[in-house]
């Protein structure tokens, strides 16, 4: 008799045969890879060069050492934080509106998702052209009413310019937020909420006693899950800024970057990279650890 | 807020007071979810409205201050400019080849492995599933040092199958993971039909389980497609010539070229690779949407 819950005698053949080109594939393209870049970071690369003497820890020792990891550690907490909070607040309210049934809500709901797929290129070409400190809408309108009286730079001043990369960052994802809220939101038991009715609760005591509750793993979940991925974004400060004006959005893979691609000292580099991906291994940590949790409540 | 004013049932049998009330709140209500429905559509979408609008402005009315709301004069001048004096077709079909190539390996290859996964439960393939998981969440600023050292090393310096590969490295996870949730979801109970009828388990799988598992081919084509169009670092590190440069890349090269490159040109070429994306979307919304929600619920 066949069975598919058991192994079948062809089954350990095809589950090779079907496993090991992808088992090859993550091999070479991510394990032998992180190996390397920790050999490279043991590594005194010279100028260009693609390896060089082991000098053990020294490069790990020279980046903590140095100013320019420190800043880039704060403004990549700044970053991150900055844009976590206002995407997952920001992300909440507009859950909850496209949850209420209203007329054209569907194209509402179109049109408030849709940065999320626009390329970042091209986030990052429509702000630019909108932060533009002369031509730029974004100054014409803000002193038209009133807001500021001299055109402000958003992109070029040191003070302005992390305000503005994380404006960019929220437009752009906070609709992820959205999209993993609206589905949690749409699972609620109406029943709760006609009980609630029924003992006299308002809309307040209704938000804070069954949907906040409810919501609330998926939330937590939902932050972790963009603050991993906001703290190795790369290209949209990039783009916007190249970690300027002198080091104000300088963020840690900003610095990788610069250290290995500009200064073209790999080994430094490859240091800086491994002390970011042990910051990024705790959160990620954590986030298994609460995935884990919540599955078993289920 | 509210959370649900769609179940709103006027009482019948209370004073007729209490229903003026009831009715004030309602219409108060609905007034303030149009005002905030309008007012972040407004906000959040006029990014994408300003982008296309300016690009059909000509270059006299994108350098004035203030600036012109509705172009004075409409005009496909940019666009034109875009085919006729730049490489953006080159560019576009480098990002096509590139980004179709990568999503077609990892539907092939995480597809097939990604069936094992769900399947079988032998020789640590439960552990496997978890490490293209942590595989998926590497920083690419980590895996792009090794891989530009290999890259120099095989002589694949500013070649589009170097981008394909890397793109690969990050596609192939989310497909093998995604894939294993998907088939997960499929019961044996179809797969033990056909082998009671005679299939073999090969059978089985490509007659009956990978025919089912479609739509989530398509959401993972979706998502690898968007990943590889939109990637920026391995095209920045890996490529460097004007014939192999894709999109992303060549469009950041003319950021402040005012003099070659005008405004006009950047936004329109905006447009341009903003339309496969939206296209896709529109194809496949609601499978992209469940897939997207769920991502985010647990992290898949």
């Amino acid at each position: 008799m066949s069975d598919a819950r058991t192994v079948q005698p062809g089954d350990r053949t095809l589950a090779y045969l079907t496993l090991v080109p992808s088992a090859a594939l993550l091999i070479l393209l991510s394990a032998v890879p992180t190996v390397t870049v920790f050999a490279t970071a043991m590594q005194d690369v010279g100028l260009g060069a693609l390896s060089g003497p082991w000098v053990g820890f020294e490069n790990f020792i020279w980046a903590l050492n140095n100013g320019a990891f420190w800043t880039a550690l704060w403004n990549t907490f700044v970053w991150v934080f900055g844009s976590v909070a206002v995407e997952m607040v920001l992300g909440l309210g507009i859950a909850l509106l496209l949850h209420q049934s209203f007329a054209m809500r569907g194209i509402a709901r179109a049109i408030l998702l849709a940065p999320y797929l626009v390329p970042t290129i091209v986030a990052v070409l429509v702000w630019r052209y909108m932060f533009h400190d002369i031509v730029g809408i974004l100054n014409f309108f803000l002193m038209d009413i009133g807001v500021i009286d001299r055109p402000l730079q958003w992109l070029s001043s040191t003070s302005w310019a992390m305000v503005s990369v994380i404006i960019v960052g929220v437009w752009k994802f906070f609709p992820f937020v959205v999209l993993a809220l609206l589905g949690i939101l749409q699972s609620i038991p109406q029943e709760q909420y006609e009980a609630a009715k029924i003992d006299g609760a308002s809309a307040f005591q209704q938000f804070w006693r069954i949907t906040l509750p409810y919501v609330m793993p998926v939330f937590i979940l939902t932050a972790l899950l963009r603050t991993i991925w906001t703290f190795h974004k790369f290209e949209i400060i990039y783009l916007l800024t190249g970690g300027g004006p002198l080091d104000a959005t300088t963020t840690l893979p900003i610095l990788v970057y610069q250290k290995g691609f500009v200064d073209f000292e790999l080994g430094r580099a490859a240091a800086i990279a491994i002390l970011t991906f042990v910051i990024l291994a705790a959160l990620i940590a954590v986030y298994f650890l609460l995935m884990r949790r919540a599955e078993s409540k289920q | 807020m509210t959370v649900t004013t769609d179940t709103h049932i006027p009482a019948r049998a209370e004073p007729r007071r209490h229903r003026q009330i009831d009715d004030v709140h309602y219409l108060a209500n609905r007034v303030m979810i149009y005002l905030l429905a309008l007012t972040a559509v407004t906000v959040v979408g006029f990014p994408l409205f300003w982008m296309v609008i300016s690009s059909f402005k000509p270059g006299s009315e994108l350098y004035v201050s203030p600036p012109t709301f509705l172009p004075n004069e409409w005009t496909l001048n940019n666009y034109r400019d875009l085919f006729v004096q730049t490489n953006f077709p080159v560019y576009f079909m480098n990002s096509l080849f590139v980004a179709g190539t990568s999503t077609a390996l990892s539907l092939v290859i995480g597809g097939i492995g990604a069936y094992s996964l769900s399947r079988f439960n032998f020789f640590g393939i439960g552990s496997f599933a978890r490490v293209a998981l942590i595989c998926y969440m590497l920083p690419e600023v980590l895996i792009v040092l090794p891989l530009y050292i290999y890259v120099i090393q095989l002589g694949l310096a500013d070649t589009l199958i170097a981008l394909i590969i890397a793109n690969t490295a990050f596609t192939l996870p989310l497909a093998l993971w995604f894939m294993r949730s998907y088939y997960n979801a499929i019961p044996m109970s179809l797969e033990e039909s056909a082998m009671v009828d005679g299939c073999t388990r090969l059978g089985a799988m490509l007659r009956v389980t990978v025919p089912l598992a479609v739509p989530g081919l398509v959401s993972v084509g979706v998502f690898s497609f968007n990943h590889a169009w939109n990637e920026f670092l391995f095209a920045l590190v890996f490529t460097s010539s004007e014939s192999k440069k894709v999109l992303p890349l060549g469009l950041a090269t003319w950021i402040g070229q005012d003099n070659i490159y005008s405004w006009g040109m950047l936004l329109a070429g905006a447009v341009l690779i903003t339309l496969p994306v939206m296209a896709f979307y529109l194809l496949v919304q609601k499978k992209l949407v469940v897939g997207l929600s769920e991502g985010g619920a647990k992290g898949e």
